[in-house]
């Protein structure tokens, strides 16, 4: 519990914007990974980065710690409050402050909903390019410490590519400028790092965002193959051929099915099924529309199928960006992985995976961005059956390992937060570890910024790191997506 | 027996007498690997010495003059460790020279998609160091979004890998960006993996003059805000008149097309001319000051047109970096005032009156700055004189 006297002066800093009662806190208990759940001790809704710094000052002087949150979409703990902690929340900090066309940049604050730029900006034939499945209710101060990519960061780039300078309330109190609308601010690229460290090096109070022109023409191809083998190939080739789509999606039979089942996207019915988006100028398209097909026909896709309008093509993505949550149609609970391999490991790790389920009884619906090798399994498990919840974490967690013994990583996307800290230990070795420690430590000496995040625990507690064990069973359940 | 030699003796007793020798009372490594890296770093560190770190030497004198009583050659540590090209990622030695990692990377067809200074010397090391790019940024970003994973040895020997040989992966903080720009002066870069591009099928540079910077600066925005495949573009400026540089990189019959659009933006017709995106780097080759001026896009005619006024020379890539060559530092102050007045941007002396540069202070940030560096390399060994953002 916070004292009454720091309620107090936390309550001057944010006059009429900080929750207490328990019953309102509750919503600040988790984000999006719903099976970790910490009351917080208040959570402050701020309506300036004056107001920001008071609340973290305060929390500096009495070593409170503190943890920025957005619309609390996160999938791996990110915004998940520590015992006592103050969350500061942005709903009031969400305006978009400027528009400069010309020069392709806005300005908002961190509370502002990533969709809602793309909003402001289409008038003018922009748009804001990443796009998580939770674009529509993730906000950019979210994206950023989280470096959100989307299934178009293939061509477009991650929130990093997006974002130029930024405005930042350090764990002290004070107020710094990272970045710059223009290119190379002097310094180290404190905005490049800034950016995914997941709240662990301050909080945003305002960025610069940076937007890019909308293609002239957009178009959608649907191939359905006999074998993930198959899709996994056409995507080498594809890239091989120098062509770099602004999507490149599979879906396994499974996802496929869900997906279809949820949305009525007309998919084939197909062991695999491959997406690709392609975008530019007309006759670019156009012939990359050729050449594509061509290769899908070359690796044995059954059917190739162009989405013929824009309606078509919005059906399209309502099923890939519906497929995590469709599959709850399917089994009773699942939970999501997000492991990533070079591309070109696809078709060997995918086929190891589906061993290592039948090995365990148990069944795995795939969906990825495959371009980028960004692999999402499904782990479909029926808490009703003792023991199998169990099963299904250990299953998902040899997953990532399989993805860093290819040389990839255990995320893509979704981020470490408190879900993967303890994979860190096997996908980085100690002094890579420590060498990010001293980055922190140099932003926030008290370790009051969103501590017990990101790093593996073991190591806080000063003991040794060593391979992955999976999180006590209990504590797990299933996380919501949106 | 004096002081250097002593050391001499200690470091080769350490590192091995293959990779030390002295000259001019300085002791000069040529580490082959990153476990030698770290071990001179970890005698200089242990010893308070001040290593200078060098590649080709050819941007030498951008952050000032380095002291250090040892000198770190970066040239051994030369090759392309694995090239992924189905992949599109390569890892390489920081050594390598630019041009040398181009070369085997176009074997598949393939380049890390950036066109900086001395590319034929310039190590990959030394451009992260610089974080130097070329007009190709205009399309693929600077090497903050061409690097995705980096092995660097800290000042005290600590040997620490950052990012992976994913392009997609969000892990742990990105060290590798703090590299870049860095002046080598948070750890040594020894190895480096980047994402690749495909080299385009064909380009076509569409060259535009004219006796106004205006006249340019309205087509390279009209460009900017334009559907055509434009992988750089650049103004040029001198006080003879100014040029628009615009690369198009795509299909054949498309290059045609998107020509005939932009002799319709002038109306009138462009020329092609022969290695127009060196013009950066022939700016070295005269005397005077020599500044890279940040700005935004819109902002390019501007600077230009008083570049040119001032009867200096200068060329800006469309992403907003400017470099010019200019007489003196007044002419340097009047810049730094414009760009004041545009309230965004900064002015770097790369090379002054003296042949030395100045980088400028980051502001507010400097406080953090300064921090890490006190985090990374507590003596203060790494290129000592250098002051990264102030």
């Amino acid at each position: 519990m916070l004292s009454d006297s720091i309620l107090s002066e936390l309550r001057a800093a944010v006059p009429g914007g900080l929750i207490t009662a328990a019953s309102e806190l509750q919503t600040y208990e988790c984000d999006g990974l719903t099976n970790f759940r910490t009351m917080p001790g208040a959570v402050a809704l701020p309506r300036s980065a004056e107001q920001v710094q008071s609340v973290v000052r305060i929390c500096a002087r009495h070593g409170i710690p503190f943890v920025g949150r957005g619309s609390g979409t996160g999938l791996s703990g990110g915004a998940l409050p520590a015992e006592d902690s103050v969350v500061i929340s942005f709903p009031r900090m969400n305006r978009i402050l400027s528009l400069d066309i010309p020069n392709q940049r806005v300005v908002v604050e961190p509370g502002v909903i990533n969709l809602h730029v793309t909003d402001a900006v289409a008038p003018y034939g922009y748009f804001y390019a990443p796009d998580p499945s939770s674009q529509s209710v993730c906000t950019i101060g979210g994206n950023v410490a989280e470096n959100s990519g989307g299934a178009h960061c293939l061509k477009y780039g991650f929130t990093t590519t997006h974002v130029l300078g930024m405005e930042v309330v350090l764990p002290g109190g004070e107020l710094v400028h990272f970045g710059a609308a223009v290119p190379d601010a002097p310094g180290y690229d404190l905005a490049g790092v800034f950016v995914g460290s997941e709240g662990t090096l301050g909080v945003a109070t305002r960025l610069t965002l940076r937007i890019v022109k909308r293609p002239e023409t957009v178009q959608v191809l649907l191939a359905a193959f006999d074998s993930i083998r198959a899709a996994g190939q056409t995507v080498s080739d594809i890239i091989a051929e120098g062509m770099l789509p602004a999507a490149l999606e599979i879906m396994d039979r499974l996802s496929a099915k869900a997906a279809e089942a949820a949305v009525h996207a007309n998919y084939p019915v197909c062991e695999a099924l491959l997406l690709v988006e392609l975008d530019g100028p007309a006759a670019e398209v156009a012939a990359q529309i050729a050449k594509t097909t061509a290769l899908c026909g070359k690796n044995g896709a059954w059917e190739v199928r162009r989405a013929q309008t824009a309606e078509e093509r919005a059906l399209v993505w309502k099923g890939r960006k519906a497929a995590f949550a469709a599959v709850g149609r399917i089994s009773p609970n699942y939970i999501v992985q997000d492991g990533v391999i070079p591309r070109t490991a696809l078709p060997d790790v995918l086929e190891e995976i589906t061993r290592m389920a039948d090995a365990v009884n148990l069944r795995i619906a795939n969906v990825f961005h495959a371009g980028d090798g960004n692999l999402h399994p499904l782990v479909l498990y029926d808490k009703a059956v003792p023991g199998q919840e169990e099963i299904a974490l250990d299953l998902s967690y040899r997953i990532l390992h399989v993805c860093v013994d290819r040389g990839g990583s255990i995320t893509g996307e979704h981020g470490v937060g408190r879900e993967k800290q303890e994979a860190m230990g096997y996908m980085f070795a100690e002094p890579d570890l420590a060498t990010m420690q001293r980055v922190r430590v140099a932003f926030d000496p008290r370790n009051i910024c969103n501590p017990d995040k990101v790093f593996p625990r073991t190591k806080l507690c000063g003991e040794k790191t060593g391979p992955y064990t999976p999180h006590p069973l209990e504590e797990k359940g299933v996380a919501e997506f949106f | 027996m004096s002081g250097a030699t002593s050391r001499f003796e200690e470091l080769a007793g350490v590192v091995g007498v293959d990779i030390v020798s002295e000259r001019d009372s300085r002791l000069i490594t040529l580490p082959r690997n990153t476990e030698e890296v770290a071990a001179v770093l970890r005698y200089a560190d242990a010893n308070g010495l001040g290593v200078q770190v060098v590649g080709a030497g050819t941007k030498r004198g951008w952050a000032g003059a380095v002291r250090g009583e040892v000198t770190l050659e970066m040239r051994g540590l030369a090759g392309v460790c694995e090239h992924s090209w189905q992949d599109l990622t390569a890892t390489l030695r920081a050594g390598t020279t630019w041009a040398e990692m181009q070369r085997v990377l176009a074997e598949h067809r393939q380049m890390v998609a950036l066109d900086p200074l001395w590319a034929d010397r310039a190590t990959v090391g030394g451009v992260i160091a610089t974080n130097d790019s070329g007009a190709l940024r205009l399309r693929y970003g600077s090497l903050r979004d061409l690097v995705i994973g980096m092995t660097i040895v800290l000042a005290d020997g600590t040997i620490a890998r950052s990012g992976g040989k994913v392009v997609k992966n969000v892990a742990g903080y990105d060290l590798h960006k703090l590299m870049i720009g860095a002046f080598g002066t948070l750890a040594v870069v020894t190895e480096v993996t980047f994402r690749l591009h495909g080299i385009p099928r064909s380009t076509r540079v569409w060259s535009f003059e004219a006796a106004h910077a205006g006249a340019c600066g309205e087509v390279l925005m009209k460009v900017l805000d334009s559907q055509l495949s434009v992988q750089a573009m650049q103004l040029r400026a001198s006080a003879a008149g100014f040029a628009l540089d615009v690369e198009i990189a795509s299909i054949n019959e498309l290059i045609w097309e998107q020509w005939n659009l932009l002799n319709s933006y002038v109306g009138g017709a462009g020329v092609s001319p022969d290695d127009v995106f060196g013009a950066r780097q022939r700016l070295f080759a005269g005397d005077g000051v020599v500044v890279k001026v940040t700005m935004l896009p819109s902002a390019i005619a501007r600077f230009s047109a008083e570049v040119a006024r001032m009867r200096g020379e200068a060329v800006t890539q469309a992403s907003g970096i400017m470099i010019a060559r200019v007489a003196d530092a007044s002419a340097v102050q009047r810049l730094r005032d414009l760009a004041a007045a545009e309230d965004v941007g900064s002015v770097t002396v790369l090379r002054g009156a003296d042949g030395l540069g100045v980088l400028p202070s980051a502001g507010d940030a400097a406080v953090v700055m300064r921090e890490i560096k006190r985090r990374f390399d507590a003596k203060g060994i790494l290129n000592p004189g250098v002051a990264v953002g102030g």
